[in-house]
């Protein structure tokens, strides 16, 4: 035992004895300031920052998570522009009327109407001019009759062609005069 | 072409002999994001006489001194006087619309109108729905999809004013016979449609007393039968069905006689609702953003457009609607941001990785 301590003793003092030397003592100084003021600095630095943000890239469940919402999300995206581009085709396809104008009485109601009249006296009491009828009925009648007529003769202009063109070219040249006044 | 002379000229009578002092009405519902709507009113009169000429009971929609109104009138190259009237009013949302229909004076204040708004968050955009219905008059009619097929449904519901241009325009031989065939078929369904209901009414006020041969379910499998009955009697149908002789042939003497009286009440029923007093107008509507769907006309200022007839209500409820979208830019920016997050982390997991 003895000798061990005293061996271990010459061997301290050996060491003691022959110290490093030193070239440049500032420069040493200088780095050892340099990195206790690192100390302080260390949360900032980038690789701490990414691995703080992007921490989650490591745990399993959240980086499937995160990963499953994003492809939702692009998967919504794209089905909802798709959804509302067909929608607008089918729109640009629809049918645009040119004139803003007022819906009219269609002249096919024009019976509606008398039938109306004829049905609902009440509907018009006091301001109406009251026909009998017999009169009511005389003006279906001629509206009938007008009506076969035109039909006859939409059927007579139809099988002649050269009939059908004079009647074109007259109404043709009827509209142009009706412009120029 | 002279069928169209013709039948204006008869409704130039009709014109004065009914004395129409309702105005051409059209409605234009702006709609904003927030459910408000700003609703106006264009009214076109040729009364000259100043008290008659905006009387609100000869109006189509709801319209009261709550309203901003500016006068102005129109004069034509031939000297004829429009009086035109424009009116204005703020609702904050459907509800007030709604309560005006319900509170209305005006000529259609028998049929049954209400607005719906609908608002849906979807993320990336913000979708409105917006519509106008109307209820159906009849109880017992029959669809008329039924009885047109797409063509002539599309020209069925189509605007006057575009029937005209269609029938005058280049393919006006094509439309002329489109024309005639919807009328004939829109003929049938209103028979139909009358038969129906008559039936149906009828049956209700005999309910209880009637013997099984005039039950909803007999009358109804026997409507072909009525509908043969009329076409034979057509020109003599007011005095045959007076005299009871129609309805002999189709429920038999005895029941006839039994049940004269509920067979007429049913008739004036329907003839009131089959022929119903409903003064046409026209209903547009402004979206907010995007346009992206409707079932209405696009006129030339964009702006949607509906004929509204009563035609159109008679078997079925008549709905308006219009849907449009806002996108919402805040969604896409925080989207952006995310995905961009996630794909920098698998990136960098990547890199780190290999």
């Amino acid at each position: 035992m003895k000798e061990e301590s005293e061996k271990y003793n010459k061997v301290l003092n050996i060491l003691r004895k022959s110290k490093p030397e030193l070239y440049s003592t500032e420069d040493i100084e200088r780095e050892v300031i340099k990195r206790i003021e690192r100390v302080p600095q260390s949360g900032l630095h980038l690789s701490e920052t990414i691995d703080f943000l992007f921490g989650w890239v490591y745990i399993g469940w959240v980086r499937r998570s995160l990963i499953t919402a994003s492809i939702v999300l692009v998967l919504i995206f794209v089905y909802q522009q798709g959804v509302i581009l067909k929608r607008i085709d089918v729109i640009s396809r629809q049918t645009i009327v040119v004139d803003k104008e007022n819906v009219k009485t269609p002249a096919d109601e024009i019976e509606k109407l008398l039938m109306v009249y004829k049905n609902s006296e009440r509907r018009f009491p006091s301001k109406t001019i009251t026909i009998s009828e017999k009169q009511m009925k005389e003006l279906l009648e001629s509206v009938n009759e007008l009506q076969v007529k035109y039909k006859d003769l939409e059927n007579l202009i139809e099988a002649d062609p050269e009939l059908k063109k004079i009647i074109e070219k007259k109404l043709e040249e009827s509209n142009r005069t009706k412009i120029k006044l | 072409m002279k069928r169209k002379s013709n039948k204006l000229i008869v409704s130039l009578i009709l014109i004065m002999v009914v004395s129409c002092n309702e105005p051409e009405t059209v409605v234009t519902n702006y709609v904003h994001p927030d459910g408000s709507v700003t609703r106006k009113i264009e009214m076109k009169s040729i009364e000259g006489d100043i008290n008659k000429r905006f009387k609100t009971s000869d109006l189509q929609v709801p319209f009261d001194s709550t309203w901003k109104v500016k006068d102005s009138c129109e004069i034509s190259k031939k000297g004829d006087t429009t009086w035109v009237r424009r009116a204005e009013k703020e609702f904050n949302n459907i509800d007030e619309i709604n309560l005006a229909y319900k509170s209305d004076s005006g000529a259609n204040k028998a049929y049954s109108r209400h607005t719906g708004f609908i608002k849906r968050f979807k993320w990336f955009n913000s979708e409105y729905r917006f519509s106008e219905r109307i209820e159906k008059i009849l109880a017992f009619g029959y669809p008329v999809k039924d009885f047109l097929n797409n063509e002539e449904l599309l020209y069925f519901y189509s605007p006057e004013n575009l029937k005209q241009e269609k029938e005058n325009g280049p393919d006006s031989l094509k439309y002329k016979a489109l024309s005639d065939s919807v009328k004939t078929k829109t003929d049938k369904w209103t028979i139909k449609n009358f038969i129906s209901e008559w039936t149906g009414a009828f049956s209700k006020l005999t309910e209880g007393k009637a013997v099984q041969e005039i039950t909803r379910e007999s009358l109804k499998a026997r409507e072909y039968e009525l509908a043969q009955i009329i076409a034979e009697n057509d020109k003599k149908f007011d005095s045959l069905w007076a005299n009871g002789v129609i309805l002999k042939k189709f429920i038999g003497e005895t029941n006839a006689l039994r049940y004269k009286s509920e067979a007429d009440s049913a008739m004036k029923l329907v003839e009131n609702s089959v022929f119903a007093d409903f003064k046409n107008y026209s209903v547009r509507i402004v979206m907010p953003g995007k346009l992206i769907g409707t079932n209405g006309f696009i006129d030339s200022s964009q702006i949607l457009l509906w004929p509204v007839n009563s035609d159109y209500f008679l078997t079925e409820p008549y709905e308006m609607w219009a849907e449009s979208k806002i996108s919402n830019g805040w969604a896409w920016i925080v989207s952006g941001l995310f995905l961009a997050f996630v794909l920098t982390g698998v990136i960098i997991r990547i890199i780190k990785k290999g």
